[in-house]
């Protein structure tokens, strides 16, 4: 056909500053994205504003105070670094948990895939334990290891774990039956098939269970940091609440929701990195 | 490879389903076989058995004098589903690659042979791109690069080209027979398309539905090629076999409604 450079329209001249319209925004190439943004934006500053409104005008403000209040608390707790401090410690006790959890998840996950026996034997006791959910088992885990950083270390690793086996299990079990006799005609023996062709297949459900994994974590380090710390995040709520602060209460809280945003998108873009070319699923055809 | 009196049974809740019984066939070197048939006829565990994916429940399939007992390198089997026997994370000069690693091709031959096989499918200006940047027909002629690269002696293709619209399929008709004549590959080719059997086919095996499947009759198309479909000689053979299989699909479809 034709070659690339023939392809790319050599570059326009330099052109007058559009008049810009909504109905031009909308269609330009970048007008998606762009539209996105400024309805996010919009959605945002909407519920704050009729947040402002309730907590002002119906609402006590002492329980709900009003996101004004609630910034201008914030301000020195963000100057003095307090909240950096409690934001850096908890996230510590999740990467830790987490990146530990994963890896022995993917582990688990793809021997049990592999091997029947083992998945067989072991299955009964993980459909139990799984249940067990982080929460439940921050009692004993301060009991086993105390309230220092083992415990909180243990209780992500522990949500993490079994999420992430369970996802790796099933990526290993659905890699197309297709694929690895295509690698086998190929003349791949059964190792190569399993590190070249399964393990490969099964990474966008490995990734799946990781990104739930996360989100898990950030829900169990708060109650665990609440019961059983004296720094963090969760730690943060619990003095606060016990001082009926309730405005740091709320910056705690808008903290979690914005650390978790944060976590995920970088999370997501480090695989948008690092394994886009495994997360390419092609259709049938 | 010869096929000789082939068995093979599926274990069920209540009796064990005999999908072939019979099997009897020789195919020559070099030769287009095609096997045709309704679906539910057994023509794909057929060619599973001749993979070596399956082992036969009796009977025997003998390559070159040798028990065919597991997927051999001198036979690659070509799929229908590109998008799940192609490997997506690689890019298509790496899928092509794959083959050569795993049979230890050495390394200073990869380029050459990449080359050649990508360029007798015309996607060595595609190289880099992936599986899923690619159209249906040129998924399939990169599967046809990749099989060809590690030099199997047999291609097997399961309905290679039902997936793809008509004109593509066309294409991919005369990519095939091309290669096949400058390579001289023995191929098997299971397809229910009776047009498309007598279009590529030197012979073609036409399979009774199940259970108990066997070969039922062999024609021999000794046409030249290109083929027309219109041409007299084809037209007569195509309403033969339509006779022929005519009962055959209203049973498959009877035996479908029962299930």
């Amino acid at each position: 056909m034709v070659n690339v450079r023939d392809e790319r329209p050599a570059s326009p001249p330099a052109l007058p500053a559009p008049r810009i319209s909504l109905r031009a925004l909308r269609l330009s190439i970048g007008g998606s994205r762009f539209r996105g943004l400024l309805l996010s934006t919009a959605s945002l500053a909407i519920a704050f504003s009729i947040w402002q409104l309730l907590s002002t005008f119906i609402f006590n403000p002492f329980l709900i105070p009003p996101p004004v209040e609630v910034i201008r608390t914030a301000i020195p707790m963000i100057m003095s670094g307090e909240i950096f401090a409690d934001v850096s410690i908890s996230m510590v006790r999740v990467l830790v948990g987490f990146i530990s959890g994963s890896l022995m998840g993917i582990l688990f996950g793809v021997l049990l895939g592999r091997i029947r026996i083992l998945h067989e034997l072991l299955d009964p006791i993980m459909e139990l334990l799984r249940y067990l959910s982080p929460t439940a088992m921050i009692t004993i885990a301060v009991i086993w290891f105390g309230i220092g950083e083992m415990s909180k270390y243990f209780l992500i690793f522990w949500g993490t774990f079994f999420i992430v086996v369970v996802n790796t299990t099933a990526g290993v079990w659905r890699a197309p039956v297709t694929r690895q006799r295509a690698a086998e005609c190929l003349g791949a023996n059964q190792l190569e098939i399993f590190v070249m062709v399964i393990i490969p297949s099964a990474v966008p459900y490995i990734v799946t269970g990781m990104r739930v994994a996360m989100a898990s974590s950030f829900m169990s380090i708060i109650p665990a940091e609440i019961l059983a710390a004296d720094s963090g995040i969760g730690y943060l709520l619990q003095k606060s609440s016990l001082l009926l602060q309730t405005n740091r209460i709320f910056v705690a809280l808008l903290t979690i929701c914005l650390l978790g945003f944060v976590v995920d998108r970088i999370f997501r873009f480090l695989v948008e990195r690092v394994l886009t070319r495994y997360m390419s699923y092609v259709s049938v055809t | 490879m010869r096929v000789a009196n082939l068995r093979k049974t599926y274990d069920s809740a209540h009796q064990p389903y005999v999908a072939l019984d019979g099997v009897d066939v020789e195919i020559t070197d070099g030769e287009f076989f095609c096997l045709l048939g309704p679906s539910g006829c057994g023509k794909s565990t057929l060619l599973n058995i001749l993979a070596g994916f399956e082992p036969a429940t009796s009977g025997s399939v003998t390559f070159k004098g040798r028990a065919v007992t597991g997927a051999g390198r001198d036979r690659v089997m070509f799929f229908q589903d590109a998008g799940s026997a192609l490997f997506p994370w690689l890019s298509v000069e790496e899928n092509v690659r794959f083959g050569l690693r795993v049979r230890k091709v050495p390394k200073g031959e990869w380029e050459t042979i990449i080359q050649t096989y990508l360029r007798m499918v015309d996607l060595d200006r595609h190289r880099t791109k992936f599986p899923s940047q690619l159209s249906g027909g040129m998924r399939q002629r990169l599967q046809i690069a990749r099989a060809l690269a590690v030099e199997p002696e047999v291609l097997l293709m399961d309905e290679p080209f039902g997936a793809l619209d008509a004109l593509t399929r066309r294409r991919m008709h005369s990519v095939l027979l091309t290669i096949w004549q400058r390579t001289g590959k023995t191929v098997v080719f299971v397809t229910h398309d009776i047009a498309e059997a007598i279009l590529l086919a030197d012979r073609i095996a036409m399979m009774s539905v199940g259970p108990r499947s066997t070969i039922a009759k062999i024609f021999t198309v000794d046409l030249p090629r290109p083929r027309d479909l219109t041409h007299p000689k084809v037209a007569q053979l195509f309403h033969e076999i339509e006779a022929l299989l005519e009962p055959d699909v209203v049973r498959s479809e009877q035996l479908m409604a029962a299930q």
